[in-house]
């Protein structure tokens, strides 16, 4: 596993991904954030809807600044799921899964290690994309009435760390189901237009139409959960939900890798 | 070359869905030979070279590569270097990136990178992006994959595809050069024969999923054969005629007659032969140009043993 997490970073360190992920960090820094303050709310607003949508007093505590980036985060569940769904699905349609094997035939290991070192990854450029987040709202936070001055506080950075770890199983919930996915259907554009249609429209559509969609939908349990939890589900009923989905998920993934022929 | 088989299977066999791909297939390859494996396409040649590299599991059969049970690639593949339907590499990557890639999966050494690209001609090309290659060089990039473990076994499924005739020659030296010391067991497919033909020492030949000859390439086209051809090429259905009538059975080839001594039923000595039918042919009056005993094609062999006259 060690062997295919380093393989894998030769990958990811290169300049032009480097480059890539700042840019993508900075542009989301400044649209999620300007989004979010700009939907922020008095409490006593009858339109505050808790979980989605962040109001000035919650802003306002010591972890308003990287509750800002926990809000923004919960609408880019798609992209980011889309992101592993791609990454992996390229592995078996360009024959580079072949390619690997012939390296590391322990599949699951192999399979386990580019997704460990993609998620390390993803931790980084969270991080990153935290810390620009932060200051993109520091800067805006005034307009919008909401207090910055316990922004920098130690109970701040306990929040943020908190903050990140949440979005970090966030993002993990997405790899597992997305490498699980595209372990699968094999085929980039069908993995895509799968994952796409099942994490965007239908989910949304089946829980306007079904409202135990929202507690049992895993798409709509990791938003639950990055989001702090919803009235229809908690946070940690989300997070043990989505969790046992990624467990069989994981299992499924494995045991199908495991037995299947690589012809192509 | 030691009589030690670096690959062994015995009863390989591979069904898909009901379909034999490969079908009780054993063989043995002796270290340091490099075999050539042939057969027409669908034969079953990449389904056998997948199985050996752990990529397809077998329906029924077992084996050992390098020593090691074909159902635990992980203990032998560290040591067998392979390029099977072309060269899947990361079109992003320059040639070099890729190859440190691989060099960490496979736990290889990634000082020998500089070397492997040298070894194929890329050595000034590493710095470019795999997606840029033309297939010749991503086919190189391929093979210098294949090489980054200093493998024991080498495997190779049409390497010379895609390459210009100046590319075949190269690879074809660059698989000589290998196998020159007898370190690197080389077992390389490709439906071009004459290529095989003048690097192979060993061969192995599938047809329909059955192995149907397993040795020495040697004795693949042992028998030899008599070329008669006459100097006027007027001459030749009355050359035909004369050697028919003889009860001699002779195959034309272009402008020329074609005698196999096992085939003829004639002197199995195929010198005393053409000495024989030399004399017949100028006792009725026609002179020939050629007369020649040469050893068939691995071509030749080869299609006679597929139509099932050599069986």
């Amino acid at each position: 596993m060690t062997r295919a997490y380093r393989a894998e970073l030769v990958k990811l360190l290169r300049r032009r991904v480097l480059l890539l992920t700042v840019v993508v960090a900075a542009a989301f820094a400044a649209l999620g954030a300007s989004l979010v303050l700009a939907a922020a709310q008095p409490a006593s607003a009858p339109s505050a809807v808790p979980g989605r949508v962040a109001t000035v007093e919650s802003l306002s505590r010591a972890g308003g600044g990287t509750e800002v980036f926990r809000l923004a985060v919960s609408f880019a569940g798609v992209f980011v799921f889309v992101v592993f769904v791609g990454a992996m699905a390229a592995e078996f349609a360009r024959g580079t899964f072949r390619t690997m094997l012939l390296r590391e035939p322990r599949r699951v290991r192999l399979l386990a290690g580019k997704l460990a070192a993609l998620l390390t990854y993803a931790a980084a450029a969270l991080a990153l994309t935290m810390a620009a987040t932060w200051l993109v709202a520091l800067l805006r936070a005034p307009s919008v009435g909401v207090d910055t001055g316990s922004w920098a506080s130690l109970a701040a950075l306990r929040a943020a760390a908190g903050d990140l770890g949440a979005v970090l199983l966030w993002v993990t919930g997405y790899a597992v189901l997305g490498t699980a996915l595209a372990v699968l259907l094999r085929s980039v554009p069908v993995a895509l237009a799968v994952g796409i249609a099942w994490a965007g429209p239908f989910e949304h559509l089946v829980q306007d139409a079904w409202s135990p969609a929202s507690r049992t939908f895993p798409g709509l349990l990791l938003e639950a959960f990055v989001a702090g939890g919803t009235p229809d589900v908690s946070a940690g009923r989300a997070l043990a939900t989505v969790g046992t989905y990624a467990a069989v998920a994981a299992l499924v993934a494995a045991v199908v890798v495991s037995r299947r022929d690589v012809a192509t | 070359m030691t009589t030690t088989p670096v690959l062994a299977v015995e009863g390989l066999t591979k069904h898909y869905r009901g379909r034999v791909a490969v079908d009780g297939v054993t063989f043995a390859l002796p270290r340091g030979v490099v075999a050539g494996f042939i057969g027409p396409n669908g034969a079953g040649k990449t389904t056998t070279m997948a199985m050996l590299l752990g990529l397809v599991r077998p329906t029924r059969g077992s084996g050992t590569v390098l020593g090691e049970p074909l159902d635990r690639p992980e203990r032998y593949l560290r040591r067998v270097g392979a390029l099977v339907e072309g060269p899947a590499l990361w079109p992003a990557l320059t040639g070099t990136e890729n190859l440190r890639a691989l060099a960490r999966l496979g736990g290889h050494d990634e000082a020998r990178i500089p070397a492997v690209l040298d070894l194929v001609g890329l050595d000034d090309r590493g710095g470019d992006r795999f997606g840029s290659y033309s297939f010749g060089m991503k086919q190189r990039l391929g093979i210098a994959a294949a090489l980054l473990g200093d493998p024991e076994l080498l495997v190779l499924d049409e390497p010379t595809n895609g390459l210009d005739p100046v590319g075949m020659s190269e690879m074809r030296d660059l698989i000589g050069r290998l196998a020159a010391d007898g370190s690197t067991t080389v077992l390389v497919s490709s439906h071009l024969l004459g290529e095989l033909e003048q690097v192979s020492d060993w061969l192995l030949v599938i047809d329909a999923g059955r192995l149907v000859y397993e040795g020495p390439a040697e004795g693949f086209s042992a028998e030899r054969e008599v070329v008669l051809a006459p100097l006027d090429p007027a001459d030749l259905v009355a050359l035909a005629g004369l050697l028919a009538r003889s009860g001699v059975a002779a195959v034309p080839d272009g402008d020329r007659l074609v005698v196999r001594p096992a085939a003829s039923g004639t002197p199995s000595d195929p010198r005393a032969l053409a000495a024989s039918l030399n004399a017949a042919a100028v006792s009725a009056g026609i002179a020939l140009a050629q007369v020649h005993v040469r050893r068939p094609t691995l071509e030749s062999t080869y299609f006679r043993l597929l139509e099932g006259e050599l069986r």
